[in-house]
């Protein structure tokens, strides 16, 4: 687990410099966003979700996130299918800022292209990405 | 909160603090060419003088005794404890509610009229109201086309010919396609690419659709398609069947006959009401009830804000974020004083003194009703002498019924009338005399 003041990033997940976080099991990748993104958000209130089966190119907005004061967006880290949506959100938006990489994940995807993940960052070129932006 | 003028001492002061000689020195960058040197304008008058001024000018007006005149704007009766209520200070000058803590009334005036709308329509969720129907109709159009994520919109024939000028504009902006349709084209039009269809019900001739039918042919062929139902003049809910008991998605009306005096075509009122599961793409103001968190006392506060544009920006779906305070607050007064008798029996009025006029057309050579649906307290006729009908009325002194040529030029002889409860017996006998008196044809006067 590697630590930057307040925040945790997990460091067998990958990541995206917009603050997605990404746990890939052979052909399924879970998807959500960091523990500095709910942190940037404020208390979410609500997700909306994609419906199961649509499909998605990576960089696609798939997911709105509201917090009291911003709606943020999860974007596709990789471009796949729908398989599974995290349908517990509904009653415990909160958990995404409890538990971001925990009960609070999003999607999870099936993957149509996994060159993509190469282009994924790691946990150490993320964080710096993290540290540039709260200078 | 307390107005604090600016007076000379003060303004010198806070000039120094900021480093400048005088306030001149503040345009500076305003180019000398375009600085105005003195207006052309005449001597103040004294009050007196301007009361006066005003009483003449006000004596070249017009006022018709009675009105036959509806097409989107009505005359009814409204209640004296409208004004009474509206009039107050705390209502008439009050700012927008964005502090909660120090709009307690205005936002619970709003609640209550969102409920009154909700109850009265049995729609889920009412908003605090946006600016009249004609753009609440387009605003329904555009939630409908983000929620379906669909770029066609089709209006059904029937629709206030304004309120589509207004969704054309609406529709252009987001790049939205609109199509007018006919009923009988309606089904071969509806295909997997609409976002929503629009009608009028009652339309703009008087037609009462069944709203019922109407929605399930829509809904059989195009399943993701929502049905939007607009209204001009609400009072007909006191005897129609509500939109919440139908498949209608979204329902919006023009709130104007609910306390608001027609004035010269404005304010207006528009009412927007929808099902539950659109809850979160509703544009416009939600005032919500809530609980301290330290204590079992309620208050109101607006609600659901990250719907609106100043924090979804560019994704949200409606750029309002104000609502028609005082209007939505007459309303609330006209409905809760008339309650659910009082305006059934207003629209009972309204359909009973309707339909004796349309009869006593019927019975005058030379005239048509044209409607072939039941109507409300519109309806339009086919006239043998539209130009002497119109002086006819006027010496009479009614306000004339519109003549349909105004929108639809194809339509030459042909006017939409409308009697509401305001219209008194003498002015029915009299709009009768002056369409016996008209009813000479153009070809026939030498």
């Amino acid at each position: 687990m590697v630590n930057i003041i307040e925040h945790e990033f997990p460091s067998e997940l990958k990541y995206l410099q917009t603050h997605e976080w990404v746990r890939i099991q052979d052909n399924i990748a879970t998807v959500g966003i960091t523990d500095f993104a709910q942190h940037q958000l404020g208390d979410i209130v609500y997700v909306e979700l994609p419906e199961i089966g649509m499909a998605f190119d990576k960089g696609s907005n798939v997911a709105e996130i509201e917090s009291v004061k911003a709606v943020g967006e999860l974007i596709m880290p990789l471009s796949g299918k729908i398989l599974e949506v995290n349908t517990d959100l509904a009653d415990n938006p909160e958990s995404v800022n409890s538990s971001p990489y925990g009960s609070g994940w999003m999607v999870k995807i099936e993957l149509s292209n996994k060159n993509e993940i190469n282009e994924l960052l790691s946990v150490e070129a993320y964080q710096e990405i993290v540290e540039a932006e709260k200078a | 909160m307390d107005f604090i003028p600016h007076d000379d001492k003060t303004i010198t002061e806070m000039l120094s603090i900021i480093g400048v000689a005088q306030l001149e020195d503040l345009f500076k960058d305003i180019p000398k060419d375009l600085i105005i040197n003195g207006l052309n304008l005449p001597e103040g008058l004294s009050e007196p003088d301007v009361l006066k001024n005003l009483q003449e000018l006000g004596k070249k007006n017009n006022v018709y005794s009675n009105s036959f005149l509806g097409a989107g704007c009505y005359f009814h009766y409204i209640p004296t404890l409208v004004d009474f209520v509206i009039s107050r200070s705390e209502f008439y000058t009050s700012y927008t509610p964005y502090q909660a803590e120090a709009s307690q009334g205005y936002l619970q005036a709003i609640y209550e009229y969102q409920s009154v709308i909700s109850r009265l329509t049995q729609m889920d969720v009412a908003n605090a109201s946006m600016y009249d129907g004609s753009t609440a109709l387009a605003e329904a159009a555009i939630m409908a086309s983000i929620i379906t994520r669909k770029s066609q919109v089709l209006v059904l024939e029937g629709v206030h010919p304004e309120y589509i000028e207004v969704i054309k504009t609406y529709c252009w902006g987001q790049k939205i396609e609109l199509k007018i349709v006919s009923e009988e084209k309606l089904e071969s039009e509806l295909t997997q690419d609409v976002a929503a269809v629009l009608f009028q019900s009652p339309n703009f001739f008087g037609d009462i659709e069944d709203v019922v039918v109407l929605a399930k042919k829509i809904k059989k062929n195009a399943s993701t398609c929502l049905i939007i139902q607009c209204m001009t003049d609400p009072t007909c809910l006191g005897v129609l069947k509500p939109p919440g008991e139908t498949d209608v998605d979204i329902f919006v009306a023009e709130g104007q006959s609910f306390g608001i005096s027609p004035s010269f075509g404005g304010p207006g009122l528009g009412i927007f009401a929808a099902k539950s599961k659109f809850l979160r793409k509703i544009p416009g103001r939600l005032v919500g009830k809530t609980k301290e968190i330290d204590g079992e006392r309620e208050g109101f506060l607006l609600t659901l804000q990250a719907r609106e544009q100043h924090i979804r920006r560019e994704k949200a779906s409606s750029n309002i974020c104000t609502n028609q305070a005082l209007c939505s607050l007459s309303a609330l007064v006209y409905l809760v004083s008339l309650g659910k008798t009082g305006l059934r029996e207003i629209a009972t009025q309204n359909i009973q003194k309707a339909h004796y006029v349309k009869n006593r057309i019927n019975a005058i050579p030379g005239y048509k009703i044209l409607n072939t649906k039941p109507t409300y307290n519109e309806f339009i006729i086919k006239c043998p002498n539209i130009e002497s009908l119109i002086q006819q009325c006027k010496n009479h002194n009614l306000l004339p019924p519109l003549p349909l040529s105004k929108y639809y030029p194809e339509m030459k002889d042909i006017v939409l009338v409308c009697v509401t409860e305001s219209n008194s017996r003498e002015s029915i006998e009299a709009f009768i005399e002056a369409l016996e008196n008209a009813n000479t044809k153009k070809e026939e006067k030498s």
